[in-house]
């Protein structure tokens, strides 16, 4: 079996080709774009698509041109299991695979691709969460810092006065240590 | 706050859309509209149909197709508001001199190449379902052009046809602005025929939604339309074009140059009336062009009517 995947994100593409390398004896390639005249040498059985790429109605028209394209592309849509296609959709996948090939392959191919897309949004998402804790841990710090300097106090009792400001504002340590930061910074002239 | 999602294609007639956000509009309704730009209509078909999109910025012949299952799963839409019109044009690739009257030149062209033994001229347009495809297949037929034989015709992306005319895979694509004008920009084509030479009155842009979801919700859609309505006004009047030019051209919504985009929106108009000989227009051109049988007339319709639930035309 032959997938193409088309995707303007290449590390998630050969993520995708990874996860495919598993599953089934087939042959795998990836571009960031569509090109008609190299598709059709490749001959592939599915093409995978990224919702991001702008290539996708270009693929999904061929079928409407069977006289002109050879290969005619399909949408996939899998009656006998409805949530998949529709989980596709929401992961930003789609995938058209060419007529004759058994649902059950089809349905192997569009399963990896769909927890390969799953993974690498888990995966960005992750790795902004700890952009975000670490710039917010810096925040804090650094107000604990201006604490123990203009107050005088022990770093523990820094960081117990900040808790009791985020406590009763009921706002998050970060946004207390930040808007702190910014007081101090407007009392000393900056910002005007 | 009701939360609603819509998602739009970059275009300049996406710009009720972009501005009932940006300028809070929406919020004033009572809504929380979460906003994507999608890079295919394709995806807001797809979305729509599985209920990840509560609207969309929509072709409105793709309203029909959805509508009728017609190259997808059949989801019915309701288009109760257009959203421009008057965007749509052909730019031809600098590279072919077809002189004063471009449809002449180009059957020449086509001639010369038929007799030479020469591959067939490409041409590009956004969707199969949109009168983006109508308009360059009428304007050939008038040319004595043969759309189905004398000339191949793809499907790409706006945002992609300058680039496709400068490295030399397309000769002309007919596309909404500001794509023709970003083309003119990067001096790589001209624009032959505007839609307004053809079909001033022709339906472009609509807001569609599907149907389940706006007799879930009508409150919900009402509001929107409204809002809509207003950010119509707004990015229609004179006074707000240069502003607007410069919300559109923000990376995250059009990504083109401010100058070609406010170029482009000299040729749209923002108007949400949408009346019955729209969408007879709309059936005549898929008859036409064997993408709809007359006999869903009644069906075809039903689907353009700023009445649907509860709502009176925006704008009226």
């Amino acid at each position: 079996m032959r997938v193409l995947i088309i995707d303007p994100d290449s590390a998630r593409a050969a993520l995708v080709v990874e996860g495919l390398a598993g599953v089934d004896p087939l042959e795998a390639r990836h571009s960031t774009t569509f090109d008609e005249a190299e598709a059709r040498a490749f001959a592939p059985d599915v093409v995978v698509v990224a919702a991001e790429s702008p290539d996708r109605d270009t693929i999904d028209s061929l079928r409407e041109a069977g006289q002109v394209n050879p290969r005619p592309v399909v949408m996939f849509v899998d009656r006998s299991e409805p949530g998949l296609a529709e989980e596709a959709v929401r992961a930003g996948v789609a995938a058209y695979v060419v007529d004759g090939l058994a649902p059950s392959r089809v349905r192997g191919v569009l399963e990896v691709a769909l927890s390969r897309f799953q993974l690498m949004h888990q995966l960005r998402k992750d790795l902004e969460k700890a952009k975000a804790d670490l710039a917010s841990r810096k925040t804090v710090e650094r107000a604990k810092a201006l604490l123990m300097k203009e107050r005088g106090l022990e770093e523990e009792a820094a960081y117990r006065l900040l808790r009791k400001l985020s406590m009763d504002t009921g706002r998050p340590l970060a946004a207390v240590a930040a808007d702190l930061l910014a007081f101090a910074g407007v009392l000393k002239g900056d910002g005007q | 706050m009701t939360p609603v999602s819509l998602g739009y294609v970059p275009l300049c007639d996406a710009a009720a859309l972009i501005v009932g956000h940006a300028m809070g509009f929406f919020a004033d309704e009572g809504l929380a509209v979460t906003l994507s730009r999608e890079a295919s209509w394709a995806t807001i078909r797809d979305k729509l149909a599985v209920g990840a999109l509560d609207g969309a910025h929509m072709l409105a012949p793709m309203v029909v197709a959805q509508s009728l299952g017609l190259g997808c799963e059949p989801t019915e839409i309701l288009a109760p508001t257009a959203l421009g019109r008057g965007g749509a044009a052909l730019t031809i690739s600098s590279r072919l001199s077809l002189g004063d009257d471009p449809a002449a030149g180009l059957l020449a062209l086509v001639d010369r190449r038929r007799e030479a033994d020469a591959s067939l001229l490409t041409f590009s347009v956004v969707f199969p379902y949109s009168i983006h495809n109508y308009l360059l297949r009428n304007w050939m037929c008038g040319a004595g052009v043969d759309p189905d034989h004398d000339v191949r015709i793809t499907v790409a992306a706006p945002p992609r046809m300058a680039a496709l005319l400068a490295g030399g895979a397309i000769e002309g694509f007919c596309a909404g602005e500001p794509w023709n004008a970003v083309a003119e920009e990067q001096a790589v084509g001209r624009v032959a025929v505007r839609i307004a030479d053809l079909a001033p009155q022709a339906l472009d842009k609509v807001f569609g939604v599907p149907k389940s979801w706006a007799s879930r919700d009508p409150a919900a859609l009402q509001a929107v339309l409204r809002a809509l309505a207003r950010a119509m006004a707004w990015a229609g009047d004179p006074a707000n074009r240069e502003s607007l030019a410069e919300l559109l051209a923000e990376p995250e919504h059009l990504g083109a140059s401010s100058t070609a985009i406010a170029r482009g929106l000299k040729h749209i108009r923002f108007d949400g009336d949408i009346a019955a000989k729209d969408a007879d227009w709309l059936l005549a051109q898929m008859v036409r062009w064997g993408q709809v049988d007359r006999a869903e007339k009644a069906r075809v319709l039903g689907l353009f009517d700023p009445g649907a639930f509860g709502g009176s035309a925006p704008g009226a």
